[in-house]
């Protein structure tokens, strides 16, 4: 059959590809991440029936899960619209084959059902239909209910390519759903409309009526037909294909003020626009606010909030996290044009202080969006405050230090969310001293002294090595002109 | 003036370039030609210090140019794509080179407007990022970004690939201009000897990294490489 060939052409394009033989340390790394969160899940789906007894006193747990589902499915509807990598196919390579168009289609919507990554939750869910619904209802119902389930993640996986081939460019219709769920969520918070019970009445009938199943297969086969309907109307690959975010360049035409400091003004709107225009780079910042959310879960828990270790933790993270996850790859990021770096009017001092500038604007952003958390306390000032000076006096001069090391051509065209191409151990090895030489200074002081003091020492720190920043800056000007010709090497190395 | 002095550039005790001398006087237009991994692009990337070399120095004005900075101020190039900014638009590039060199809004405006007979209407006041341009346009942009600077020295990579016919006429045209005019420097590789030698007036033929010829262009200077290069 021409659908499974071209699995297999896809199959081997991925194993064929350079990369996967490449950096087997970020390979352990992810099987070692995969392995951590199966686990994980096993131990979700094993205990959650346990846990929902305990949650509610007259619902069971198969009911207390169909009342949530509607906010699950949404959920992970909302996520795979920013997440889920758009599936598109090489089509220019087939289109000349004689290959029907309408089986070009199918199998670019049925490849993703094929991804191992789609069924990870299958992990909670089949340990808990076996073990409670199963004994709450009957094997049937599990069966039942592991089926719906995986048919959910098919329509939903089509689902959400079809909202974001119609939406993505379309911020409005977004901020329209957005504020849709949000009524739903205020409405069931208000007790006028419980989303919650209506839930209920559906998955118990898709779950335990006999022939539940088929209505959510109905379904599935209804978002399909979206999808083919959406692909007739469509019908050329650069109408679907469609990239160009338009209208972007209004957003960088705002920072025209920096044209005013010169070359180093210039190098910075540069950046700014290069991380605009990326969807790599976008998904990186939305991440590092994504982040600061870690702060509602350290602070306000009582586990957390007095242990100095987690402390720290948390507050390097949500005032460091978009300087760690942008400077790792800093300079790499350049390295499309690295050439041109090199070659036009900019002296390597001017353009290592430019990504300097950078990554400690990262930080004050980051300190000042995370400012509503000032109202915990005295305690969260304090950390913030230190933490902020310790990120920025310490930890962006070993990532502009370190990131000469990185001679891996960082590709921006490729369109993932969750991209890590030229990663490489190099990226991991600087994590290290980043993140845990601080927390492990403040285990130690720790035992010596108060809290007050040990933010008061991360403070003087990080001031002290503000202060340096000169002295910070021509080392890693000396160390860029060394090694700058094993990276404009490495960056001309196409994958 | 540029200098190169015992220059030698090895992969893996393979070696790819090997120069023992070489003198680009001011002023020169300075054709290079040579097959596919003759060491073209090694030498004007020597040049360029984009790698460093095994053994021997370049120097620009007696100044040498490895790790230094000072002659970009005056050097104009483009080798390849990775010479281009390829999410901006050919306006917002003209714009950054622009202003790497010091040019105000309306020398860039005068440029390019300069530079509209080349263009042809199709790069500057284009709304598409480079990235989107063809290949062709994608060229245009970069040498039109390497003469923004007004440099005293052009380098140029197959500056004529990729080009259509009219656009290799108007580049042609505007390279001699450029000479007469601002008695620029110049230094052009190219597979096609035909816009060799009629855009330089010295042609230098590489072969496996060394020079093997060195010759003033003449009317007889096309047959002499025909002859050379014939199998």
């Amino acid at each position: 059959m021409l659908i499974a060939d071209l699995l297999k052409q896809e199959f081997r394009k991925n194993f064929r590809s350079q990369t996967f033989y490449r950096s087997l340390a970020v390979k352990l790394f992810t099987g070692f991440m995969a392995i951590y969160f199966a686990v994980l899940f096993l131990m979700i789906g094993f205990f959650l029936g346990e846990i929902l007894e305990e949650v509610h006193e007259t619902l069971d747990p198969v009911q207390l899960i169909n009342g949530a589902s509607i906010y699950i499915v949404l959920g992970a509807l909302i996520f795979r619209f920013f997440m889920q990598q758009l599936q598109t196919i090489n089509l220019q390579s087939y289109q000349a084959l004689p290959i029907r168009r309408s089986t070009l289609v199918n199998f670019m919507l049925l490849k993703p059902i094929f991804s191992i990554s789609n069924y990870l939750t299958l992990l909670i869910i089949i340990p808990f239909a076996i073990r409670t619904i199963s004994a709450w209802e009957s094997g049937f119902v599990a069966f039942q209910f592991v089926l719906n389930c995986i048919l959910i993640i098919w329509a939903n996986t089509w689902l959400a390519s079809y909202l974001k081939r119609k939406f993505s460019h379309n911020l409005k219709a977004l901020i329209v759903i957005l504020v849709i769920v949000a009524g739903f969520v205020a409405l069931e918070y208000f007790k006028i409309f419980s989303l919650f019970d209506f839930s209920m009445k559906i998955f118990n009938f898709l779950t335990i009526k006999p022939f539940g199943w088929l209505v959510t297969l109905i379904f599935a086969a209804i978002v399909y037909g979206i999808n083919l309907l959406f692909f007739n109307r469509n019908y050329y690959p650069e109408k679907f294909n469609e990239k160009l975010n338009k209208g972007e360049n209004k957003v960088v035409g705002g920072f025209s003020f920096l044209e005013k400091y010169g070359t180093i003004g210039e190098l910075i709107r540069l950046q700014i626009r290069l991380i605009f225009r990326h969807k790599r780079t976008k998904t990186l910042i939305y991440l590092s606010v994504f982040f600061m959310l870690y702060g509602l879960l350290f602070y306000l828990s009582d586990l957390y909030a007095d242990s100095t270790t987690w402390l720290v933790f948390c507050g390097l993270i949500i005032t460091g996290m978009a300087s760690i996850t942008y400077g790792q790859w800093v300079i790499s990021w350049e390295s499309n044009y690295f050439d041109a770096i090199l070659t036009k009017n900019i002296p390597s001092d001017i353009y290592i202080k430019a990504n300097f500038y950078i990554l400690i604007a990262f930080n004050i952003l980051s300190y000042l969006i995370s400012m509503p958390y000032f109202l915990i306390g005295t305690k969260i000032i304090y950390l913030h405050t230190a933490m902020f000076l310790y990120n920025t006096g310490i930890n962006v001069f070993l990532l502009v230090f370190t990131a000469s090391f990185n001679t891996k051509r960082v590709d921006l065209m490729t369109k993932s969310s969750f991209n890590y191409q030229g990663t490489t151990y190099k990226s991991f090895l600087i994590i290290l001293p980043i993140m845990f030489i601080p927390i492990l200074l403040a285990g130690v002081l720790n035992i010596f002294t108060t809290y007050n003091v040990i933010m008061l020492i991360f403070g003087v720190l990080g001031l002290l090595g503000m202060l340096l920043l000169p002295v910070q800056m021509k080392l890693s000007t000396q160390h860029y002109n060394k090694r700058k010709y094993a990276m404009a090497e490495g960056f001309r190395e196409k994958e | 003036m540029i200098q190169l002095t015992n220059l030698s550039k090895k992969y893996n005790d393979n070696v790819v370039l090997d120069i023992d001398s070489l003198t680009i006087s001011d002023g020169e237009s300075f054709g290079l030609v040579g097959n596919n991994g003759a060491g073209k692009t090694t030498m004007f990337r020597l040049i360029l210090d984009l790698i460093e070399a095994t053994t021997g120095k370049v120097t620009i004005d007696g100044q040498p140019v490895a790790r230094r900075d000072e002659w970009k101020t005056f050097v104009g190039s483009f080798l390849d794509e990775g010479f281009l900014i390829d999410y901006l638009t050919p306006d917002e590039y003209f714009a950054f080179v622009g202003k790497l060199y010091g040019k105000s809004e309306g020398d860039i405006t005068a440029f390019t407007d300069k530079m509209a007979d080349f263009f042809n209407g199709e790069v500057a006041g284009n709304k598409k990022l480079i990235r989107e341009l063809s290949k062709g346009n994608q060229k245009k942009t970069g040498i039109a970004a390497a003469l923004l600077c007004d440099p005293k020295i052009l380098i140029l990579d197959e500056p004529f690939t990729a080009l259509d016919p009219s656009s290799q006429i108007r580049l042609k045209r505007l390279l001699n201009e450029l000479q007469e005019t601002q008695e620029m420097t110049m230094l052009i590789s190219s597979h096609d000897l035909n816009h060799v030698t009629e855009v330089c007036k010295r042609t230098v033929v590489l072969e496996k990294g060394k020079i093997v010829r060195d010759i003033a262009t003449s009317s007889d200077t096309l047959k002499e490489l025909e002859n050379y290069f014939a199998v």
